[in-house]
Parts: structure tokens; C-alpha cells; sequence
């Protein structure tokens, strides 16, 4: 009988410092900034009256994307300014996810709480903020605690629920969903990966054809990697641009 | 489940907590699955009925259907949270 | 019993196969641990990995990633706000006004060429009712000119029928003249022959006349 150690969670997914204080983690969030920086840089330099190709191509569709179906789909025409914070968002999220499936860095950045937990809570403070500058502090929590249509005795039951779960379950979830996806696909992939190792490894020479099983496996989840990847940061922002919108025009 | 009873008795008292929690943790995250797992599935098929009643407008339906998708599994999500916390 | 261990070797993780009740056969340092506890040296030597530090929970964010990330995310945001997102949006905004502009300028460029070709055909159409104004009246004068020749004609022709009419019913009239006087020299001289004497001949001429112009009219 063969048993399988898993190693401790946090040989997984912690990593030795590069330098005090900055980690596999921060270098993954820092290159994220900077690839899309330079994306972007790339982009604006070349000659926009040509039709667009390469780089420059890629930043217009990202742009594209997040006008046509993020702020079009959920704000509408009012929310156009807030295209370059949502680009930003998503293309930073997309690019900590990444790394989960490139060969040698195989940790994505999102599965430690730290960078989603961080953008929940500038998501949290946005919306407020948003709901508060266009509804006014009165209306704006009159609109979370009070929603209309609905019957007076209801609201004992429902004013207390809507609270919580605009100011404190939104945000968190919003977290704790990226978190646990990519931790959890993560997780997957070391799975899969031990086994393989150990079946063509452990010495047993029987077993090392078995072993091809979660190879497949293996690699089957690496290119689901690829959509979750996309996936999440794309509900991430959704969402982001969902709660904005709702805090920029309350329900009627 | 002898054999299962008797490895347990012969671990110490620490191991046999940390076994209990991966147990727990193990049941905490199937029960969770559940509930998401049926919601989903209903999600993603009206979603598609709808897209095939009316292609049009399967832009929109997409949109709220990966909305939809994402409140549901949040649940599933928070199981696999507690999971870890007890478990691992 | 097999279990197998693993390790953060040197190369990537690495996995030990060991039989259970034997040691390991090599001893770790903090080195193999994800994290070296504070006031330990890398190098030291542990007996298992159970003495690495089980590290914060994996839930907990920790501060020194919260700090880059933040830092990472809100260096690009503000500089996609500021330099990035306009300097792109501004390219793609220039291009679309061009083609937009291109388009207008075809559409110009259109209905300029439309004009055109209606001031073409209406000139064409005025030339075309000249041309027919013009057939038309000659036409017309052809038309007079014919029928002035034909009347003309028509007039020669009756003329000369008069002519010949007359022509003929004078040399009637001289032939009947002659015929008469001979019929009625011969009647005279038929009577004389009967009777013996001399028929008046204004009385013969009268007879004869009358006995022609019934057998004329008969």
C-alpha cells in the first residue's frame, strides 16, 4: 500500500523571500503591473491611424472588452470613466493569475488572500464611496436597508439581511472567490502533479504506466487553469462594475 | 473498518484530532458542494434554453449567466474555505 | 508500508519513499522548510519537517504581500488613469474620427458624383425635346410642302382633263355636225328620189336633228 504525504499546505503555497519582505508573491504582483504598463506603453506608441496589430491590437481589445461587455453590460453610457480603473482591475488580476499554469513559476498570486482581499476592499470603498457621492449618505443607506416594493412587515426580516449583505458579505465574497478558486485549482495541480511524480518515481515499476492517468489529468486541468484564469478576473470585475453601477442608479 | 479503527486507536492523541479535522473538513467541503453544484447546473441550463429560444440575446443572457454562476459557487467557495481552515 | 515525504529540495519539491518504521535516511535542515523560524540558522539541522514552522494560516492575508500587491495594483491603476488608458483611448478615438471622416468625405465625394450625373440628364433630357421640337417641325414643313405639290399637281391634272373634255366634245359636236348634214343631204335626196320634189330643208334638218339626239340619248 502506498500512501501519498501531502506536503503542509504552506510548503505549497508559501515561498522563501527573494529579499526581506518581498516574496515569490510580490514579485509576481510587481511583474503584473509592470507587463501591463508596458502593454499599454507599447500600445500608445505605436501609430494609431494605421489599423492596429500586435501589442497595440491587444490593448485596443482589452479596452474593447471592458467597454463592450463589462461597463456597457452593467453601467451603461454614465460609467465610461470608470473603463481605466476596471481595465486596470482586470488586467492586473488576470496577470496574478497567470502565473498559476507558466511552467517554473507555478503559483498564482491571487491564491494567497493578501492581492485579493486588497482589491475587494478598494472595490468596497469605491462603491460606498460612489453610492454615497451620488445618492447621498441618507438615501444611499435609505436604498440598501429599505429596498422598495416590498411589504412593511417584511423589512424586520429583510432590512438586517440587505445590511449585512452589502457592507460586509459583498466584499468578502468578492475575495474569498478569487481566492478560493485559484487556491483551489492550485491545489488540483500539486495534487495531480505529486501523483504523477510518485507513481513514475516511487520505485515500483508496475505502477509507472498508471502514472500516465494523472499526467492526463494533469494537463487537462492546466488548460482549465487557462479559463479560470480569464474567468475570475473577469466575474471579479464584473461584479466591481455591477456594485458601482447599483450604487450609481438605485433600483427604482 | 476494523482495520480503519484499529489505525486509529494506535495514533497519538494530537493525530487523532488532526484526523478528526480532515474528516470534518472532508464532509464540511462535500456538503457544501452540494447545494452549488445543483444550483449551477440549473443556472448554466436556463441560460442555455434561453439562448437557444432567443440567440439574439445570448450576449446578455452570458453575461448574467457567469453572474449567476459566480453568486451561486461563492457557497461552494466559502466550503472549501473552511476545508482548509479545519483540515489542512 | 511505504509513505512517501516531500521535500523543498534544491531543484523543485522532492519526493522520498521510506518504509514505515525505518528513519529517514537523511536528516533536513530549516533550509528544506517554506519558512526558516526567526533565530535559526538555515543550515541547522532538524529531525523531521514536523519541527518547520506550520507558518500562519494559508486563509490569513499576510502583511509583506498585502504591501506589494497593493503597492503593484495602485502604481498601474493610477498610471492607467493617468498616462495609459487616455494616450490608448486618444489613439483609438483619432483613428475612428478618421474613419468616420473618411466615410463622410465618401458620402460627400457620393452625392457631389449623384449631382452630377442628375445635371447630365437633365441637359440630356432638354436636348432630347429640342431634337424632337425640331424633327417635329420639320416634319411639318415636309407635311405642307408634299401636300402643296400634290394640290398643285391635282390642279394640273384637272386642268388637263377640262382641256381634253373639251377638246373631245368639240370634235363631237364637228362630227355631229358633219354626220347630220350628210344624213340629211341623204334623206333629202331620198325624198326627192320618192316623191319627186324637193324637201324643205330647214323641215329635213329639224327631222334629222331630232331623230340624232334621240338615238344620242337612247
Amino acid at each position: 500500500m502506498l500512501g501519498l504525504e501531502f506536503p503542509p499546505i504552506n510548503e505549497v503555497i508559501r515561498w522563501q523571500e527573494v529579499f526581506p519582505t518581498f516574496n515569490k508573491i510580490g514579485l509576481i504582483a510587481v511583474a503584473a503591473a509592470v507587463i501591463a504598463s508596458l502593454v499599454f506603453i507599447l500600445a500608445s506608441r505605436y501609430d494609431s491611424t494605421r489599423a492596429p496589430k500586435g501589442v497595440r491590437n491587444l490593448a485596443e481589445i482589452i479596452i474593447d472588452f471592458i467597454e463592450d461587455n463589462i461597463v456597457m453590460q452593467t453601467m451603461g453610457r454614465d460609467g465610461m470613466g470608470w473603463t481605466p480603473f476596471l481595465t486596470s482591475l482586470f488586467v492586473f488580476i488576470y496577470l496574478c493569475n497567470v502565473p498559476g499554469i507558466i511552467p517554473i513559476i507555478q503559483m498564482p498570486a491571487t491564491a494567497r488572500m493578501a492581492i485579493p482581499l486588497f482589491l475587494a476592499l478598494v472595490a468596497w470603498v469605491i462603491y460606498n464611496a460612489v453610492g454615497i457621492k451620488h445618492q447621498g449618505l441618507f438615501h444611499y443607506f435609505k436604498g440598501i436597508m429599505f429596498p422598495p416594493g416590498v411589504p412593511k412587515p417584511i423589512y424586520l426580516l429583510l432590512t438586517p439581511i440587505e445590511l449585512v449583505s452589502t457592507i460586509v458579505v459583498r466584499p468578502f465574497s468578492l475575495a474569498i472567490r478569487l481566492f478560493a478558486n485559484m487556491l483551489a485549482g492550485h491545489m488540483l495541480l500539486v495534487t495531480f502533479a505529486l501523483l504523477t511524480k510518485e507513481l513514475v518515481q516511487g520505485g515500483n515499476a508496475a505502477l509507472i504506466p498508471v502514472g500516465i492517468l494523472p499526467f492526463f489529468m494533469l494537463v487537462f486541468l492546466t488548460a482549465f487553469e487557462v479559463l479560470v484564469a480569464f474567468l475570475q478576473a473577469y466575474i471579479f470585475t464584473i461584479l466591481t462594475a455591477v456594485y458601482i453601477g447599483g450604487a450609481m442608479h438605485p433600483e427604482h | 473498518m476494523e482495520a480503519f479503527a484499529h489505525f486509529v486507536a494506535e495514533l497519538s492523541a494530537g493525530e487523532q484530532k488532526a484526523a478528526q479535522a480532515a474528516i470534518g473538513a472532508g464532509f464540511a467541503y462535500g456538503l457544501a458542494a452540494i447545494g452549488p453544484g445543483i444550483g449551477i447546473g440549473y443556472v448554466v441550463g436556463k441560460a442555455i434554453e434561453a439562448m437557444a429560444r432567443q440567440p439574439e440575446a445570448a450576449g446578455m443572457v452570458r453575461t448574467t449567466m457567469f453572474l449567476g454562476i459566480a453568486f451561486t459557487e461563492a457557497l461552494a467557495l466559502i466550503g472549501f474555505v473552511v476545508f482548509i481552515l479545519l483540515g489542512l | 508500508m511505504l509513505t512517501v515525504v516531500m521535500t523543498n529540495g534544491s531543484t523543485g519539491p522532492e519526493v522520498l519513499l521510506s518504509a514505515e518504521g525505518e528513519g529517514h535516511s537523511s536528516t533536513y535542515t530549516f533550509a528544506d522548510c517554506a519558512i526558516i523560524p526567526a533565530g535559526r540558522e538555515a543550515s541547522e539541522e532538524i529531525e523531521s519537517l514536523e519541527e518547520c514552522d506550520p507558518g500562519p494560516s494559508p486563509i490569513m492575508p499576510e502583511a509583506n504581500e498585502l504591501y506589494w500587491g497593493a503597492g503593484a495594483f495602485v502604481v498601474l491603476a493610477i498610471l492607467m488613469r493617468v498616462i495609459l488608458y487616455p494616450r490608448v483611448r486618444r489613439g483609438m478615438d483619432a483613428r475612428y474620427q478618421s474613419i468616420r471622416d473618411a466615410y463622410a468625405e465618401a458620402d460627400s465625394t457620393k452625392a457631389g458624383a449623384q449631382s452630377e450625373v442628375a445635371a447630365y440628364e437633365s441637359a440630356l433630357a432638354g436636348l432630347k425635346a429640342e431634337a424632337t421640337a425640331r424633327i417635329d417641325a420639320a416634319r411639318a414643313t415636309l407635311e405642307g410642302e408634299r401636300s402643296a405639290s400634290l394640290a398643285d399637281a391635282n390642279a394640273r391634272i384637272a386642268a388637263r382633263r377640262e382641256q381634253a373634255a373639251a377638246a373631245a366634245a368639240q370634235a363631237q359636236a364637228a362630227a355631229r355636225g358633219d354626220v347630220g348634214a350628210a344624213v340629211a343631204a341623204v334623206a333629202s335626196r331620198t325624198v326627192e328620189v320618192a316623191i319627186g320634189r324637193t324637201p324643205d330643208a330647214a323641215v329635213v334638218a329639224s327631222a334629222v336633228e331630232s331623230a340624232m339626239s334621240v338615238g344620242v340619248s337612247s
